[in-house]
């Protein structure tokens, strides 16, 4: 059983891991201009790992409840962050993609509300920046053999830092979306609006082609315009194109007057992608650095010498000193492990060893002994 | 008590596979049945399941078992200690040194014979047998050879000590022969040491006095007439205290007594953590700080912590 349990642990750091290619991988193929075929898939695979994720969240929300460990898990052992990065992603993200990519072949043959729909999955889009939060994930499946403190320490501000980089970003993004502060796409759209409403300010009648020709002319991101329900009068690429390049979220759409004007959002997506991976990279140097940087100061610092103290304290024949970096004499613990130094091991040494110590013999555990017992 | 002498009894077998296990196969044997005995101390009352399985009768608590097999432990230890010792004379306790402290005679045939039975001796003598375990770990470890070179090559207070105030004029590798030499001699001091209660580690590291020290010199020479007095007793004289500023051991023998002393504490296997200093070094500073409460040369562990934080040991 905590075999099986270790194997998950690790299929689980193995998900985090392609989580992270995978999220890169979703705004480089933006960034690149991938085609529909690569970028569905991506899609795909979201949803896998959001599913994944989910049910990793529910079994261990379960198993937590069922010991009665429910708001331990939750509050204490960071399951707020497996829900955060879990359910809201599927109900928000993946979920509404994949299904608009399976209604994406109808979408310019009469399923144009739809994407009134889409309008708001494209709002709540914005949440995608929880998969970030799975980073922090990765502190739970680190073992810092010696010292759970050191673990403990770095996750705990690790998981403060990532946190608040993506929960304020994430807030940030909702201000912008709701229109309280105004985004910087708030002006593109605008033009497009604009666009839309003057191609359908005379209705679906005669002179609308005219009319889209000329839109299309003076904006190169008005795409498509028809007669609500009706046939297309305009067209700038033919329509394999649209199959092959765009996915229903990057499509931008106006119905006015009984017109349908689809336009080119992809270059929003596109500054959108930019920022995005701006973003993972800045997340994920933060997390490094902690790992990389910070936990070995700490260790160094603070759990590596109580280590040393806490051993020579407990083991009878553990005598070694802590060892005191130059210019941290001063620091609290090195003070403390300077007394450990000077006073208790000659005291210890005296005394030869501790009362109550335990034998040195390293490794030689009760169970060996018993072991041997049934050999012999 | 039933005897646990024959190797095909359980016991036995659990007390030879015990000091063969990985934690304590690196150890000398007597460390190694110091450890296991700790270990026996240490965790007595969980060990009944153990004693069980050995087919030991557990019904007046773990005490009567635990004494049969720490018998069982040191029946083995001897066995091992008797092959060491062997070992040790026939192949490092050379006594190249024998010429220049005899006035150039050579070393007689009998010698490395009796100082093997006047070793053999001692590990039979609980007292000497404590004393005896620091002492073979250091003769067999590196610890002198890596020492002695450096302190020839630095020619600071222990050199000075050693060529000339003792003068003795020998080579590194003659003073290292010589100082093992020493620190196995040392238990010795011990075999007329009537043994109290408990035999603690501490027990063969109690210095003594010069004058019980010139009682017992004619006796323990007549059992190792190919050796004169003036050498055997450099060995004997480890165990006495020596104060700053006094005269009255010699450098080889304090020397010898820091060795014999570092040889107890020597773990082979020890783990060295990440922020802990060496062993070496941590050693011979925590020895500093003692120097006084052993009577030991605190200018001697000044230079040895010296050369053992330069080279990392």
């Amino acid at each position: 059983m905590k075999k099986l349990g270790e194997a998950l642990e690790t299929v689980v750091v193995i998900a985090i891991l392609l989580v992270l290619v995978h999220t890169f991988l979703d705004d480089y193929a933006v960034l690149a201009g991938w085609n529909v075929g690569a970028r569905g898939l991506l899609v795909w695979t979201g949803l896998a790992f959001d599913v994944f994720f989910t049910v990793e969240f529910l079994v261990r929300m379960y198993l937590a409840l069922m010991e009665r460990q429910g708001v331990e898990y939750f509050f204490r052992q960071r399951g707020w962050v497996d829900f955060l990065a879990s359910i809201p992603l599927l109900l928000l993200n993946s979920l509404p993609h994949a299904l608009a990519l399976l209604a994406g072949a109808g979408l310019l043959t009469g399923l144009g509300s739809f994407l009134n729909v889409l309008k708001v999955i494209k709002a709540i889009r914005i949440a995608r920046i929880l998969r970030l939060l799975r980073v922090v994930k990765l502190f739970r499946s680190i073992r810092y053999a010696r010292s759970p403190m050191a673990q403990g320490h770095v996750s705990t501000i690790a998981t403060i830092a990532v946190s608040i980089l993506v929960l304020w970003t994430l807030g940030a993004s909702v201000l912008e979306v709701t229109g309280i502060i105004p985004g910087l796409d708030q002006p593109f759209q605008a033009g497009q609006a604009q666009r839309a409403a003057i191609v359908s300010s005379a209705g679906a009648g005669p002179g609308l082609a005219a009319r889209a020709a000329s839109a299309a002319a003076m904006d190169s991101t008005l795409l498509v315009v028809r007669a609500q329900g009706g046939p297309i009068v305009y067209s700038r690429y033919p329509s394999t194109y649209y199959a092959d390049q765009f996915l229903p979220g990057d499509y931008g759409y106006y119905l006015s007057n009984g017109v349908e004007v689809f336009t080119d959002e992809r270059p929003l997506s596109v500054s959108s992608s930019r920022e995005a991976l701006v973003f993972l990279v800045a997340v994920v140097l933060t997390v490094l650095a902690f790992l990389f940087i910070y936990a070995p100061r700490f260790a160094m610092q603070v759990s590596d010498p109580i280590h040393v103290m806490r051993r020579g304290m407990a083991e009878r024949d553990y005598n070694l000193e802590v060892r005191i970096p130059r210019g941290k004499e001063k620091d609290d613990v090195f003070e403390l492990a300077a007394l450990y130094n000077s006073v208790y091991l000659p005291l210890k040494d005296r005394m030869g060893g501790t009362e109550g110590a335990e034998g040195s013999a390293e490794g030689l555990k009760l169970e060996d002994l018993q072991d041997l017992a049934r050999k012999s | 008590m039933k005897a646990v002498d024959t190797a095909s009894d359980p016991v036995s077998r659990f007390a030879m596979r015990l000091m063969e296990t990985p934690a304590l196969r690196s150890l000398p044997a007597l460390q190694k049945e110091e450890q296991a005995l700790n270990v026996l101390r240490a965790n007595g009352p969980q060990l009944l399941p153990v004693f069980t399985s050995l087919g030991m009768q557990v019904t007046r608590g773990w005490q009567e078992p635990a004494a049969l097999v720490a018998r069982a432990l040191r029946s083995a230890a001897d066995r091992m200690t008797e092959a060491e010792v062997s070992e040790l004379v026939s192949s490092r306790l050379r006594l190249s040194f024998f010429p220049a402290l005899s006035g150039g005679r050579p070393v007689p045939a009998g010698a490395a014979g009796e100082l093997q039975g006047l070793i053999t001796r001692a590990a039979r003598h609980p007292v000497a047998r404590s004393a005896l375990s620091g002492s073979l770990a250091a003769a067999h470890s590196d610890i002198i050879d890596k020492y002695i070179p450096q302190l020839f090559e630095r020619k600071k207070y222990i050199y000075v000590e050693v060529s000339r105030v003792q003068k003795l004029s020998l080579p590194p590798d003659a003073l290292a022969d010589l100082l093992r030499f020493i620190v196995v001699v040392r238990p010795a001091a011990y075999l007329f040491v009537m043994a109290g209660q408990v035999i603690d580690r501490e027990s063969g590291y109690t210095p003594l006095q010069e004058q019980y020290l010139s009682k017992i010199l004619p006796g323990l020479a007549s059992g190792v007439p190919s050796i004169p007095q003036p050498i055997l007793s450099l060995g004997l004289r480890c165990t006495l205290a020596w104060q700053e500023g006094s005269t009255n051991v010699e450098a080889t023998s304090r020397l010898g007594a820091i060795m014999a002393l570092r040889g107890r504490a020597l773990a082979p296997a020890v783990t060295v953590d990440r922020g802990a200093d060496s062993p070496d070094k941590s050693w011979f500073n925590v020895q500093r700080r003692n120097a006084r409460f052993r009577g030991l040369d605190g200018k001697m562990l000044d230079e040895l912590y010296t050369i053992a934080s330069e080279n990392g040991w």
